[in-house]
């Protein structure tokens, strides 16, 4: 087993401005009340994991647990703000609409331009193009406009073009729970088949069949922290039980969502 | 200067399709398609060489070929501008999701309005053959100015689309600024058109010696004095070096901003 993700005492401060000055005008006036009105916010709190080739490691917990911040900080859209992130490999995510696919280009453009995005060269693309289209089930629509697709569709071509790029680490947020029960399962075998080639997925989801579909480890956040890191099944009782936990004494719950407006 | 080669040089097929995508957007969906390209600038020329050939009378020759061999240019900088000021915030969502050199997105702003600059050189072509201009050896130095004006170009796209990130106000002074700096600029006149006094002025606008430079060669069939050609050039260089500069340190925040 080779390490492919390693942090230690990872923390991601944000600076959460209460008024950020968004205009010119505001930060004029900044400079003649010099009162900064920023809070800070602490989205990850000291984590240390270690993630093996060959994993499919799903990240679990509430709104705002920072799930997706840890998935960034993988990612390396951010620096954390102390400790350190180790990844070894190429890492790619699955992308979402409106990020980087363009609704008016057509699916063969928007698979050109991810794929170049993720890394790849031209070539590369070129040569796995007829597999993406396959796998996706796109055929003759390959060359229409995406804002055409359905959900389903677009679906297929955004994770068939991830998988297809072939990365070391594939990061996924909360995105595989579209397309039926038949691609589904195809999507199962791929990841099977993709993580017994000794690569890794880090899955971000609230959907527990999902979740129970495809994972073969879980790791439980809350506040920023790690509450469990073990078996499927055990992690999502010790989740259920923090939610049941909430419900009883909603005093204790923190507001969520505090993260999420950040992301 | 080295890092931003080595940053083009390395993601160069990304730059090249995302520039691409930007052309395909523009002219998608209109009936005419790419003939805009062609179009837009032969119907803004038509306007201004009524109005000022005509109503309001300059004592110059072939009034379109004076007007066109700056106003090209002058449309390739205003109109990267106006592109390259949204170009990080408008592929915010992508920047929070991917890790990818920031500077593409700027950089292909450039490079899809370089590809729009030569197309528009076609009715330049028109123009000179309808209106008879005779041949000047001197179009072929037309390259030197454009290095100029593409260097100047792209410092102002990395600082302007840098600094909306923080302050969304940028993009809207982008447009005031462009709208006054054409008045001020070499293009629907001549510096020798402009009273003494107010030359100085012209002079403190580092575009106008590079739109002087594509004038010369292209009108008047000139070569630029080797100061000018310099000046035009060290400006381009200080522009994109200066702009750069601020692109680089403030780019590991854009994440947390746009």
């Amino acid at each position: 087993m080779n390490l492919r993700i390693q942090l230690e005492d990872v923390w991601q401060r944000y600076r959460v401005v209460r008024e950020r000055p968004d205009s010119l005008r505001e930060a004029f006036t900044r400079i003649f009340h010099k009162r900064h009105k920023t809070q800070e916010f602490d989205a990850v709190r000291g984590v240390s994991l270690k993630v093996m080739n060959g994993e499919v490691v799903g990240f679990i917990g509430r709104n705002g647990s920072g799930k997706s911040t840890l998935l960034k900080l993988i990612a390396g859209v951010y620096k954390p703000t102390t400790g350190t992130v180790e990844v070894h490999g190429t890492v790619a995510a699955l992308i979402e609409l409106g990020a980087g696919f363009h609704p008016d280009l057509t699916g063969r453009e928007n698979m050109i331009l991810n794929g170049l995005m993720m890394g790849l060269t031209r070539k590369q693309i070129q040569a796995r193009e007829q597999k993406i289209i396959d796998f996706a089930e796109l055929g003759e629509f390959i060359d229409s406009p995406l804002k055409q697709y359905s959900s389903g569709m677009y679906m297929r071509l955004a994770f068939a073009v991830a998988i297809e790029v072939d990365p070391d680490i594939l990061l996924v947020d909360e995105i595989l729970s579209v397309g039926d029960a038949e691609f589904q399962e195809k999507c199962d075998r791929k990841i099977s088949d993709f993580c017994q080639r000794g690569k890794t997925i880090v899955f971000v989801s609230h959907d527990m069949h999902a979740i129970r579909r495809v994972c073969t480890r879980l790791v439980l956040l809350d506040h920023g922290q790690i509450l469990a890191n073990g078996p499927v099944e055990e992690v999502i009782a010790r989740y259920e039980e923090l939610i049941h936990l909430d419900l009883a004494n909603p005093a204790a719950a923190t507001p969520a969502g505090h993260a999420e407006l950040l992301t | 200067m080295w890092r931003l080669c080595r940053e083009i040089h390395d993601n160069w097929e990304l730059i090249w399709e995302l520039a691409l995508k930007e052309l395909r957007l523009r002219y998608k969906r209109s009936a005419l398609g790419f003939l805009w390209a062609l179009l837009n600038p032969l119907l803004t020329l038509a306007i201004l060489t009524v109005v000022f050939s005509t109503f309001v009378r300059f004592p110059v020759q072939k009034y379109a070929v004076f007007l066109i061999s700056a106003l090209l240019p002058w449309t390739f900088f205003s109109q990267t501008m106006s592109y390259a000021v949204e170009s990080i915030v408008g592929n915010g969502e992508l920047l929070k999701k991917v890790k990818i050199a920031k500077s593409v997105f700027p950089v292909a702003a450039v490079v899809s309005n370089i590809v729009n600059f030569l197309f528009s050189l076609l009715p330049l072509l028109f123009i000179l053959l309808v209106l008879r201009f005779p041949f000047h050896w001197t179009w072929l130095y037309v390259p030197v100015p454009l290095l100029g004006l593409v260097l100047f170009t792209m410092g102002c796209s990395f600082f302007c689309s840098a600094a909306n990130v923080y302050f969304r106000d940028v993009s809207h002074i982008v447009q005031i600024v462009l709208s006054g700096w054409f008045y001020l600029s070499p293009v629907i006149y001549s510096l020798d058109l402009m009273p003494e006094r107010y030359r100085m002025l012209l002079r403190l606008n580092p575009l106008a010696y590079i739109l002087h430079g594509f004038r010369l060669a292209i009108y008047y069939g000139l070569l630029p004095s080797p100061q000018s050609v310099a000046i035009s050039l060290i400006v381009g260089v200080v522009a994109l070096m200066l702009g750069y500069w601020f692109f680089c340190r403030v780019q590991e925040r854009f994440v947390y901003y746009v």
